[in-house]
């Protein structure tokens, strides 16, 4: 392992390796606002939405692949954009997932998987019609392909995560009391209409923009699983989201030299090391309450 | 804060939940609302809140439509602990710091913290507190914005018999500070001593409002 890290390093210094640099910059940007925004998808009990989004996104991805063929050649082949499809089909996703939970009184969550059907089916339909012409395309939109980064995908990557921290750090006290108790935010006088679809759009911008270097089927863990981790052992709101962001940032970099090692998807390793932390956890966790139990035990014997 | 409602009627989609209620509050008045579940004091409590829209014309604070009051700061509210998020953690200061409207805690902040006796558990997370801690936590978060009308729903449940006898002199505080409080419960020992006026609802529509010691 210290070899395979001193390998990478060395790949990153090097002056020619320039697709290298722009995807640990992606990785780094992607390890700290992922861990963000799941938090509060985690906190509003919304970890399904995640997935049901980036699934509904990747309809309008592969629409925008679809269209791009169609009209290949013609004036109109310039304004179609695969990143803005997948955000306007971010947001009618959430916009569909909140009309069709109002036909249920006890069923809502029925909205998300029906959705997320919906938006696999046409992703199917379009991928079909594009005719292997996207092939690529469509397998980087699935799995992800963090080294296509290119100089103009890191500027749009910088400045989108730019604008969710500076939204994040703004609203960051309406956030946390929407989050945990949306009635006293409405007392409060929080505009919680406008803060939740603010927060609907960070989502949707989040998703979009990483959706072609983590991966479709990806993208949510990264935003979940160091949550679900760091939940286990932060003993603060603060100290929790530190946490989710070291396990986050941990995970990429350990996914980069294991997959520039073995030569396998730096998505899925990401998302494989995500998991390993979160197994050590709960096994230390267990080993630690059983010690303490027998502790306990010990001192307070048994009449 | 005075309040006052003029025959109030709401109902969900085909379903009346209050029907005609009317009722008025002076400055620094104690109300407990009480009702089995499904009379429609969660409903009414809402449409006191701004939670949900009322018409104009049936509801004022201090002789302002709450369609066209913008004051919500003035309000605090303690809610179910149901209605809250649990599991995550977060401390009893960031919760306070978070639902606060100052950047930095001022004298008045202090004192709520001191005179609830928050400082024992300040950096605690909330997930490991007592129901009456808890409570003293919400009342704290209620207060940090200092309301002029402060309505708690259900606040005695699952709160322990010692907290609850700091609870009632924290009340009793709060009432000779001129605070008007709405309190909502099943339970009318709790506020006894404490009210001066009752309304009580039922799952029919009906609804009494009295002063104490008047039924």
């Amino acid at each position: 392992m210290y070899l395979a890290f001193f390998d990478f390093f060395r790949a990153l210094l090097n002056p020619n390796f320039d697709y290298l640099r722009f995807a640990v910059i992606a990785g780094i940007l992607v390890g700290i606002i992922a861990p963000l925004i799941g938090t509060v998808v985690v906190i509003r009990r919304l970890s399904f939405i995640a997935n049901t989004l980036s699934h509904f996104s990747l309809a309008g991805a592969t629409l925008g692949v679809f269209l791009s063929k169609l009209l290949r050649g013609t004036v109109l082949a310039e304004y179609i954009s695969v990143l803005w499809l997948g955000i306007i089909f971010s947001i009618i996703g959430t916009l569909m997932i909140d009309k069709l939970s109002r036909f249920y009184k006890n069923y809502k969550e029925l909205s998300m998987p029906i959705v997320l059907s919906l938006g696999v089916a046409l992703s199917g339909i379009f991928i079909a019609l594009s005719e292997g012409g996207a092939q690529n395309l469509t397998n980087s939109l699935l799995f992800g392909s963090i080294y296509t980064v290119s100089k103009s995908d890191l500027i749009l990557i910088v400045s989108i995560s730019a604008f969710i921290l500076i939204f994040i750090v703004v609203f960051y006290k309406q956030i946390i009391t929407f989050c945990f108790d949306e009635t006293f935010a409405r007392v409060s006088g929080i505009n919680v209409k406008l803060l939740q679809i603010g927060i609907t759009l960070i989502l949707a911008l989040f998703i979009s923009v990483f959706m072609e270097i983590i991966g479709v089927l990806l993208i949510s863990s990264l935003m979940i699983i160091p949550v679900a981790a760091s939940i286990l052992v932060g003993n603060s709101f603060k100290k929790t989201i530190t946490f989710s962001i070291v396990f986050s940032l941990l995970s990429v970099f350990s996914g980069f030299v294991l997959s520039y090692e073995l030569g396998l998807p730096t998505g899925a390793m990401i998302v494989l090391f995500n998991i390993f932390i979160l197994i050590v956890i709960m096994t230390a966790q267990k080993l630690f309450l059983r010690k303490k139990k027998k502790q306990i035990k010990k001192e307070v014997p048994n009449n | 804060m005075r309040v006052t409602v003029k025959d109030l009627s709401f109902s969900y989609t085909q379903k009346p939940v209050l029907k005609d209620v009317s009722f008025s509050l002076q400055t620094g008045d104690f109300l407990t609302i009480i009702g089995q579940n499904g009379s429609g004091k969660s409903t009414l409590i809402k449409c006191l809140l701004g939670i949900v829209k009322v018409p104009d014309g049936m509801i004022y604070l201090d002789d302002e439509d709450i369609n066209s009051y913008k004051k919500l700061v003035n309000i605090g509210y303690v809610p179910q602990k149901a209605d809250f998020n649990f599991e995550f953690p977060i401390t009893v200061k960031e919760l306070l710091m978070a639902a606060y409207s100052q950047f930095r805690p001022n004298s008045k902040f202090n004192t709520i913290i001191n005179g609830l006796d928050l400082n024992r558990f300040y950096n605690e997370d909330i997930n490991n507190l007592s129901g009456g801690q808890l409570q003293r936590v919400f009342i704290a978060r209620a207060l940090i914005n200092d309301p002029k009308l402060l309505v708690l729903d259900e606040p005695t449940v699952g709160v322990d018999v010692d907290s609850l006898a700091i609870f009632k002199e924290i009340i009793l505080n709060l009432k000779k500070e001129k605070i008007t409080i709405i309190f909502i419960t099943h339970d009318t020992f709790f506020t006894e001593g404490l009210t001066d006026y009752y309304l009580e609802l039922d799952e029919v529509l009906n609804y009494s409002f009295y002063k104490a010691g008047d039924k």
